[in-house]
């Protein structure tokens, strides 16, 4: 049976890799889907404590609402990533620090 | 000024400070507005005859009738008021009349004799500051003035003697008159500061005067009593040992004496004030101003110094062959006759011989200032190495130099001391008083007029020497070297003028009706002191005559030894000729053990300056060097390292925190991300 730990255990390790991803990277696109591993797998946490929920399916909304909302969010993200390859040539993040001293 | 006095005296004083002060106005002129003009010569002149005119104006009202004392206060310290004014008495008026009487014959005779000279100009800026000086001096009132002025006769008389001062010897011979002269005044300065602690006041009448202090001070059981208090009696005497001194200095008495013969390195013009005057007189006058505060012993000293000074010099004359040096030691000579005056008590016959020297003094110097012109001519004619000055090289010039043999012969007999001239009525006052001064004494004092006696028969030696060897025989130098071009002449009229009415001033008329009686010159009447008229006894006749006679045997030898030479000649090598040709060896002793132990001295102070001061004073810069060094290390490592580390410290921990600020974005993430699980260890740790 599966449990509410192994959802969890999925969830600590989307999270974690997202996590790695976003700072070990040298690609913005990359850091996007880190972001988006991260952002999995706290949607996996709000369907996986939806159960508990007194409200039926209050987290699958919740979910499904973040879902559309991630997707807003990417959409926007790879807009500002294509408009810093036009200004610097490079999607590398460390590159882009033009705003340091 | 004091209104009470008369008009009269008032108008007086005004002509004489006039009279003092139009040579320095002459100076100031020549010195800061003519340059090189040759005009300077003639302002000097001009002035100096102004001051003759109005000095004799002032002689006229003064002489005889009263003394004027015209005075103001100068400053005051304290309670003590120090007052500046004019004395005019028979003394300061004769000696007023007499300076610039003898100058302005200077000065005319200055502008044709130093013509072609460089420093004209400054030669006259110099007489005419040497003239003020003097003038100023014989008018002060008081001794503070007395004192400047004395200094600025020797500070001028310095300028002059060196006035070629590019000549290393006339370098020389100023730094020695100057030096001998600082000798002096350290003791008038020393008698002045004496006197004014004993009476309280500077003024020479208060002092000196007929009712003065000094007149009414006495010494009693070894003190020294005047009206304002009492001394020990023995600083009456180191008093009189200053005053000795100054006299010393600048009328060159015995030990003193040796810078008048160097300052003969000073243009001859010079020579002939210097010597008439204006610095040699100076010291005479100070006798006569303070003649009343020597006692009986002092005035002793005085004629002792006076006779073995007028000896000394006159045998030294005998054999020197340098013509402005003879005349030199026979100024010291007749310096020495004056001062044993004042020591026999002759005290206007001293006065007398200084007038009547002044007279023949500057006459015989400006027929040598010629005779050395004309040699000088020669030798720069025809390219000789010879000695301008040397007599060996004269002879036979009486018949080239008509105007100046005269003028030579007149001022010769007149220091010889013959009848008919002024010097035979001064100087047998002077014999005659101090044989009436003997009368009285014991012992070797007896002696002093009888030397007095054998010094002038050896003036009539040394004199008729000289006469003859310049102007009579032959020409030696012409014998010597029969090719040379010769033309001599007297000069022109400013030559032949002073030296005619020099030569005039040197015969009787001008001091006495009559030719032979001393005591009937006018000049005795202006005096006090003068109190040996009476014909006592025999002396008054006895003297003169064997003066007279014995010269004429003495000059009559001279004659036939220089003339004639065929029988005999003076050995040249004893020991009394080598004494005095040799000056006494007083220079040389002075040489070697004056100046040399202060040589030696300043040696050794030298080495005490260099190897112990200057060692302490580097000593001490050490310690000081590292002591600055031990601060300059505490300020480098310690105080400012202490700085440094603030600083670095701040540094530091700015480039710390700039790390953070990279502009990383995902460093920016790993920091929030290290931040919150520290944040969340902290957590477990402490729940």
């Amino acid at each position: 049976m599966i449990g509410l730990n192994d959802f969890m255990l999925v969830s600590v390790g989307l999270f974690c890799t997202g996590l790695f991803i976003i700072v070990s990277k040298k690609n913005a696109i990359q850091i996007l889907i880190g972001i988006e591993l991260m952002l999995n797998a706290a949607i996996l946490n709000l369907v996986a404590f939806g159960k508990y929920d007194r409200m039926n399916n209050g987290g699958q909304m919740f979910a499904l609402f973040a879902i559309v909302l991630a997707a807003a969010t990417t959409a926007v993200a790879l807009a500002i990533i294509l408009n810093v390859y036009r200004k610097y040539k490079t999607i590398n993040p460390d590159k882009v620090n033009q705003l340091k001293d | 000024m004091n209104p009470n006095l008369p008009y009269n005296n008032a108008q007086t004083v005004t002509l004489a400070i006039i009279a003092v002060v139009l040579p320095f106005a002459a100076f100031v002129v020549n010195f800061l507005l003519l340059g090189k003009s040759k005009a300077a010569g003639w302002v000097s002149t001009l002035a100096i005859v102004a001051s003759t005119v109005l000095a004799a104006n002032v002689f006229f009202k003064v002489w005889g009738s009263h003394t004027i004392h015209l005075q103001q206060v100068w400053f005051t310290i304290g309670a003590t008021k120090v007052q500046a004014g004019i004395l005019l008495n028979n003394l300061s008026v004769m000696l007023l009349l007499l300076v610039p009487v003898i100058a302005l014959p200077v000065h005319i005779y200055s502008t044709a004799y130093m013509k072609d000279d460089e420093g004209y100009s400054r030669y006259f800026s110099y007489l005419s500051l040497f003239c003020f000086s003097m003038l100023a001096l014989v008018v002060a009132d008081n001794l503070i003035m007395l004192y400047a002025f004395w200094e600025l006769v020797g500070f001028s008389s310095y300028l002059l003697i060196g006035f070629w001062f590019t000549r290393q010897s006339a370098v020389i011979a100023n730094k020695k008159a100057f030096i001998m002269n600082r000798i002096g005044d350290i003791g008038l300065l020393s008698a002045i500061i004496i006197l004014f602690t004993q009476f309280g006041t500077f003024d020479l009448e208060a002092l000196f005067g007929p009712k003065g202090l000094i007149a009414l001070s006495n010494i009693t059981n070894g003190q020294w009593v005047s009206a304002s208090g009492s001394i020990p009696a023995v600083w009456q005497y180191v008093a009189f040992g200053g005053i000795f001194l100054a006299v010393a200095a600048k009328s060159a008495q015995f030990p003193l004496h040796t810078w008048l013969p160097d300052a003969m390195e000073g243009p001859t013009s010079v020579s002939a004030l210097i010597h008439a005057a204006t610095m040699v007189a100076a010291g005479v006058f100070l006798l006569g101003r303070v003649y009343p505060m020597f006692n009986d012993a002092e005035l002793t000293v005085l004629a002792v110094v006076g006779c073995f000074t007028a000896f000394m010099a006159a045998t030294i004359a005998l054999t020197q062959n340098d013509l402005k040096r003879i005349l030199a030691y026979s100024t010291i000579s007749q310096l020495g006759f004056m001062v044993m005056a004042m020591g026999v008590g002759a005290y206007s016959s001293s006065l007398f011989h200084l007038a009547t020297h002044a007279f023949f003094k500057c006459l015989l110097f400006l027929v040598a200032g010629i005779v050395i012109h004309q040699m000088k001519h020669i030798k720069d004619d025809n390219h000789l190495d010879i000695d301008p000055q040397n007599i060996l090289h004269m002879g036979g010039l009486r018949k080239k130099l008509p105007v100046t043999f005269i003028a030579a012969l007149i001022g010769g007999l007149a220091l010889v001391g013959f009848p008919l001239t002024s010097g035979y009525l001064s100087k047998d006052g002077i014999l005659i008083q101090a044989f009436d001064w003997s009368d009285n004494r014991a012992g070797i004092l007896k002696l002093i007029p009888y030397v007095a006696l054998f010094t002038s028969w050896l003036t009539a030696f040394y004199v008729a020497r000289l006469i003859v060897k310049v102007f009579f025989g032959e020409f030696r130098l012409q014998k010597m070297n029969p090719h040379i071009h010769i033309h001599l002449g007297d000069g022109g009229w400013q030559y032949k003028v002073p030296l005619v009415f020099l030569a005039l001033c040197c015969l009787f008329p001008l001091f006495s009706y009559s030719p032979v009686f001393y005591e009937d010159a006018w000049l005795y009447k202006g005096f006090l002191q003068a109190n040996f008229f009476a014909r006592e006894n025999l002396y008054h006749v006895l003297i003169p005559v064997t003066v007279v006679i014995l010269s004429v045997v003495v000059i009559y030898g001279a004659y036939v030894v220089y003339v004639k030479r065929n029988s005999w000649s003076f050995p040249q090598t004893g020991f009394l000729y080598r004494l005095s040709y040799h000056e006494w060896y007083i220079d040389k002793f002075y040489n070697r053990v004056i100046v040399a132990f202060i040589l030696w001295l300043s040696k050794a102070l030298y080495w005490f300056d260099k190897n112990i001061i200057d060692r302490f004073v580097n000593e001490l810069e050490q310690v000081s060097r590292n002591i600055a060094g031990l601060a300059a290390w505490c300020d480098k490592y310690i105080v400012d390292g202490f700085l440094h580390l603030i600083a670095n410290l701040v540094a530091a921990i700015g480039n710390f925190a700039r790390r953070f600020q990279s502009g990383k974005i995902q460093y920016y993430l790993f920091s929030m991300l290290l931040v919150l699980i520290a944040v969340f260890i902290f957590k477990l740790i402490w729940t």
